[in-house]
């Protein structure tokens, strides 16, 4: 059915192969044609971009997109491979996904890439004197490109686009960001709401904000590309250090990942303590969210609540893990260690411990009328936009798109426990808030569910002392606390992963901050950051 | 009931004994200034500690306790720190207006501490028309505050500025109105006879609903004027870090922050001088026995007990609420304070003229 | 501006909401206080045993420890934070086997995987949960793990496990 909806509109020139996902490639100059149609025809309605990945396969450079539909929940994968090495260029498609806007250029930015008619192509999170397109393979990283500089970066008022006139030339235009006589505040990268080091530079007319301009980049580690120089085993470490708050969510998606690649069944036990650990950590994750967010709106004192609470969670991780925020837990096919015998006990103690602490927390933050003015109807983002942008997670679903992976894909144990996929439709800060809350209660059900029941068993499977992924592009998604978190790899039946990429949950929410921070207030601005709950090494891989 | 006039005379006589009048009234300057400005830092530096402890304990902590007992010395350790530290010369400022900022701010509330009768007797400034002078004084912090956000040369600083402006222009109406209406109960606006007149009960007593209504108006609208939380809008620390007071360093800072502890006393003072009797003991009429024992409590535990009463609730909002916003900020203001207040004004000019007060 | 019936019930369950977080707040304020105190605490201090403060190389009674310098670990660690330095002596059979001089660890830079632990065939590192590691020069996390005069247990005191992502119990 999908297939023949496909060939139907395929494009000359194009490939398809029915793989599972299907897997169509491309030739760049209908690439944008095409994309409306993939979005816009009824019956195949890819609405949602759920990752954009730059690649360099040796002979060219190219994008892979993943696509999915919301409606039929299909997804297939494209593939548009740039025609000329030395001067690639692909079109964007920025005006058919929102997503496409920031994830295009850091494709640029780490590939070179030019895409056309995209209104800004800066750099995303490399200086921008910076020699080289650091992803590709043929990148010198040697100090003398980029050696350590001293001087500061200048932040120019302007950016610029590569357009075609009505001739087919491609000529670079000039874009200002900022007028002169504008007054341009900086919201970071050190500030105390912006939860980390990324910066905002807001332009004000009094206390409104009338245009926001996102600068990552200051915590970069490149991640992606330590990978390609790691074997499967040791990149494990590093994902625990993308999103920290969800340490183990992160590291769960890689392993399902290699694992699905490899074909290994994970014992059960594994799976259900995969899954506890999981909640566990989405707990610790949105008991944070909800104090920081007090916090950032003034209510000191609730911080410390959260905190209070996390505190119980996180000393039940370390018992079992080994850690609080960086858990090393998962490993290729199953868990580092059997759980720790006290940890039934202690989840249940929590259990009965958590439900009137956010009977609590209501009495102080939800109910209260300040709190509530200050995130009723503020920041609305719509069902359109946020699946346009991707915002996936609990901020997604606040805007009435049922996104949960846990539901849409099932891993682990999910598809054995009950719980509701909490769904708000007023897409304002306040149904963020809401979710967040009400998914600690669903958290809080699952675990009751899970404590019991791990069945006995091995906790992990035997694995091979060298991990060779069969050549292939993988694909594996979890729900993060933060939303859908993806691992795209690609292997060339090596030790070495060819092309790891991870889909940040957290990037398209901060592409939204500017739509949904324009025309409010400063304080609104604070507040919708706390509700997105975006955090930056998530941003920054 | 102890006098403090009693002590004031006895310095005065000493000092005439042996100095020219005028020489004497000149030392009796320097020394009353100099006890203000001691009893000044003294009582700021309690209630920096007082605020942390506090602070602490609604936060599930336990709060300083490493510098001395209970962590008492650990303000005076704070002050020390505060003294010895740099003054850093920032680039780009107006140096002029931006030295003299935290001056501004810490004479006006001085001069404010001035007019509070601390206990019977123990007064500096007392004159016919005390609470104005009171209001007018306490209101030229704000000049200080717009002179710190502006020569700054720091966004973060105007913005703080302007909306402490905003919020201090507004809220200055609330406090006026509401100690307007007790100056219609009491009927003088001289400090000393306000308490006087609470000798057989309190006003907040026996001006029941209207006086009830005013008071909490005062402890609000108190509260915004001090720029405390939930209204500390223009030191918003998670929208513009420290707002009008970002750019400044070691004692200037300083300056700033005892001002604001010591504005969140004379509010506190205030109310208690208005509402609850200032040092008068807790009287009521009839039950002399009773009276008889509240009169062997010194005045000065009386004056500070209430005041501290009332700080610890201004302190109790600011660790319970969330901040408001600016338009939320003048909201409350204009359409909810405002014409309650304007109300109650009304209401209590009702009471004192048909004598429904007790 | 919406009717008075509205604006004064939204005035009075504002206030009620005010009020009560008020009371909640004052019930935190007389209740326990959680504040760890560190370091007079240190005796009731409880770090679970499986966290990752230090890797150790240890020691038996005879000062020797289990290591056959063979480098799996060096060779698993992503960070460089392991540098094992052998030579090859004739062992009392005459067979020729690398013997471990010295085991550089950088706790710096290590990222606390576990890798090398997991993979270790012989059992002879592990991680240790003593957190109290914080020093004044990065040289001082420069450690070597091998004590002075150590040699290789005689016989294993544990059966070599094969590789199976234990823990580091």
């Amino acid at each position: 059915m999908l297939t023949e909806e496909i060939k139907s509109i395929l494009p000359e020139g194009a490939s398809f192969e029915e793989e599972n996902p299907a897997t169509i490639s491309v030739p760049p100059t209908v690439w944008h044609t095409f994309a409306r149609q993939l979005r816009d025809k009824a019956e195949l309605h890819f609405d949602y971009l759920a990752c954009l990945t730059g690649m360099d396969w040796g002979d060219a450079l190219g994008i892979v997109c993943l696509l999915e539909s919301t409606v039929h929940r299909h997804a297939i994968r494209v593939r548009i491979a740039a025609a000329d090495r030395r001067n690639p260029e692909l079109p964007s498609v920025y005006d058919v996904w929102k997503s496409a806007d920031l994830n295009e250029r850091e494709v640029f930015d780490f590939f070179g890439i030019h895409f056309i008619n995209h209104p800004d192509m800066r750099r995303l999170f490399l200086r921008n004197d910076w020699v080289g397109y650091p992803l590709r393979k043929d990148y010198d990283a040697g100090d003398n490109n980029n050696p350590v500089r001293l001087e500061s970066d200048e932040t120019p008022d302007a950016t610029f686009s590569f357009e075609e006139d009505s001739e087919g030339e491609i000529r670079e235009k000039e874009h200002i960001l900022f007028e002169e006589d504008e007054y341009v505040v900086n919201i970071g990268p050190q500030h105390p709401a912006t939860h980390g080091v990324l910066r905002f530079r807001v332009a004000l007319e009094g206390e409104n904000v009338k245009k926001l301009d996102v600068y990552c980049g200051y915590i970069h580690r490149g991640i992606e590309k330590m990978c390609e120089s790691l074997t499967y085993p040791q990149m494990l470490a590093l994902t625990d250090r993308l999103d920290y708050l969800s340490a183990h969510q992160n590291r769960h998606a890689l392993c399902l990942c290699i694992e699905e690649a490899l074909g290994i069944e994970v014992p059960e036990r594994a799976k259900y303590i995969r899954t506890i650990m999981d909640e566990l950590n989405r707990i610790s994750s949105h008991l944070l969210f909800w104090s920081a967010l007090c916090m950032d709106l003034g209510a000191l004192s609730a911080f410390f609540y959260g905190f209070r609470d996390r505190e119980k969670v996180l000393d039940m991780l370390e018992a079992t893990t080994g850690g609080r925020l960086i858990q090393n837990y998962n490993v290729i096919g199953g868990v580092a260690a059997d759980i720790q015998p006290d940890l039934v006990r202690q989840i249940k103690e929590f259990l009965v411990y958590l439900p009137p602490m956010l009977k609590e927390y209501h009495q102080i933050f939800t109910g209260n009328i300040i709190a509530r003015q200050r995130m009723q109807q503020i920041g609305v983002l719509s069902r359109e936009a946020a699946i346009s942008y991707g915002v996936t997670g609990p901020s997604g679903r606040a805007s009435g798109w049922a996104c949960d992976v846990r539901k849409k894909s099932p891993y682990g144990v999910y598809d054995k426990v009950e719980f509701k996929e909490i769904v708000h439709t007023e897409g304002d800060s306040f149904a963020r808030y809401t979710v967040r809350i009400e998914e600690l209660q669903e958290s809080l059900r699952i675990l009751e569910q899970l404590a019991d029941n791990i069945p006995a068993g091995d906790f992990a499977v035997k694995a091979k002392p060298i991990v060779k992924l069969p050549e292939g592009a993988y694909y594996k998604s979890v729900e993060a606390s933060r939303g859908e978190f993806g691992v795209y790899m690609e292997s060339r039946g090596e030790k070495y992963p060819y092309r790891v990429k991870f889909r940040s949950p957290c990037l398209p929410l901060v592409s939204v901050v500017d739509l949904l921070a324009r025309n409010n207030k400063i304080a609104d601005l604070i507040a919708i950051g706390g509700t997105l709950d975006y955090v930056v090494p998530d941003i920054d891989r | 009931m102890f006098d403090f006039t009693v002590v004031t005379q006895w310095v005065d006589q000493f000092l005439r004994s042996f100095l020219p009048a005028e020489i004497a009234i000149l030392a009796e300057f320097v020394l009353i200034g100099l006890c203000l400005l001691a009893g000044y830092a003294l009582i700021a530096l309690v209630l920096i500690y007082a605020e942390r402890k506090i602070c602490a304990f609604f936060q599930c902590r336990i709060g300083p306790d490493r510098v001395g007992p209970f962590g008492l010395m650990q303000s005076f350790a704070d002050m020390i720190k505060m003294l010895i530290k740099e003054l850093i010369d920032i680039n780009h400022v107006d140096r002029f207006l931006f030295n003299l900022a935290p001056f501004v701010v810490i004479i006006a509330s001085v001069l404010a501490f001035g007019c509070i009768p601390f206990a019977k007797g123990l007064q500096v400034l007392d004159f016919n028309v005390g609470i104005f002078f009171l209001i007018a004084v306490s209101s030229i912090g704000i000049v200080g505050i717009l002179l710190a956000g502006w020569s700054s040369n720091n966004k973060y600083s105007l913005i703080g500025a302007m909306r402490s402006g905003a919020q201090m222009i507004s809220y200055e109406l609330s406090i006026g109105l509401s100690i307007l209406t007790m100056v219609v109960f009491a009927g003088t606006m001289q400090l000393s006879i306000l308490v006087e007149n609470q000798a057989d009960g309190w006003f907040i007593f026996r001006g029941h609903l209207p006086a009830l209504i005013a008071f909490v108006v005062y402890l609000v609208a108190g509260t915004a004027e001090t720029n405390r939380g939930p209204f500390d809008l223009p030191e918003a620390d998670s929208e513009l870090t420290a707002g009008y007071h970002t750019e400044y360093s070691g004692m200037h800072f300083g300056f700033f922050y005892l001002a604001e502890y010591l504005n969140m006393f004379i509010v506190a003072s205030v109310a208690s001088t208005l509402f609850l009797g200032g040092w008068m003991p807790l009287h009521v009429a009839g039950w002399e026995g009773f009276n008889r024992v509240m009169d062997h409590i010194p005045s000065v535990v009386w004056f500070f007990g209430k005041a501290a009463v009332v700080i610890f609730i201004i302190m109790w909002f600011k660790w319970t609420f969330p901040r408001l916003r600016i338009d939320q900020l003048l909201r409350l203001e204009w359409r909810y304070l405002l014409p309650l207040n304007l109300l109650n004004l009304l209401l209590m000019v009702v009471v004192v003229v048909f004598k429904l007060h007790f | 501006m919406k009717s008075t019936p509205n604006y004064i019930h939204g005035f009075l369950s504002g206030l009620e909401s005010l009020l009560t977080g008020m009371r909640t707040t004052l019930r935190i304020f007389f209740r326990k206080k959680v504040t760890e105190k560190y370091p007079e605490n240190r005796a009731t201090l409880k770090i679970a045993e499986r966290f990752r403060g230090e890797l150790v190389l240890p020691h038996n009674e005879r000062n020797e420890h289990q290591c056959i310098a063979c480098g799996i670990c060096e060779m698993n660690c992503p960070n460089a934070t392991i540098r094992i330095v052998s030579e090859v002596q004739p062992d009392e059979t005459g067979k020729n086997r690398k013997v471990l001089t010295a085991w550089h660890y950088d706790l710096g830079s290590c990222i606390f995987c576990q890798l090398c632990v997991q993979t270790c065939p012989q059992n002879a590192i592990r991680f240790l949960p003593t957190f109290e590691h914080a020093v004044f020069t990065r040289e001082k996390l420069f450690r070597r793990l091998d004590r002075k005069g150590s040699r290789l247990a005689a016989k294993p005191q544990t059966t070599p496990t094969p590789q199976t992502p234990a823990g580091n119990q």
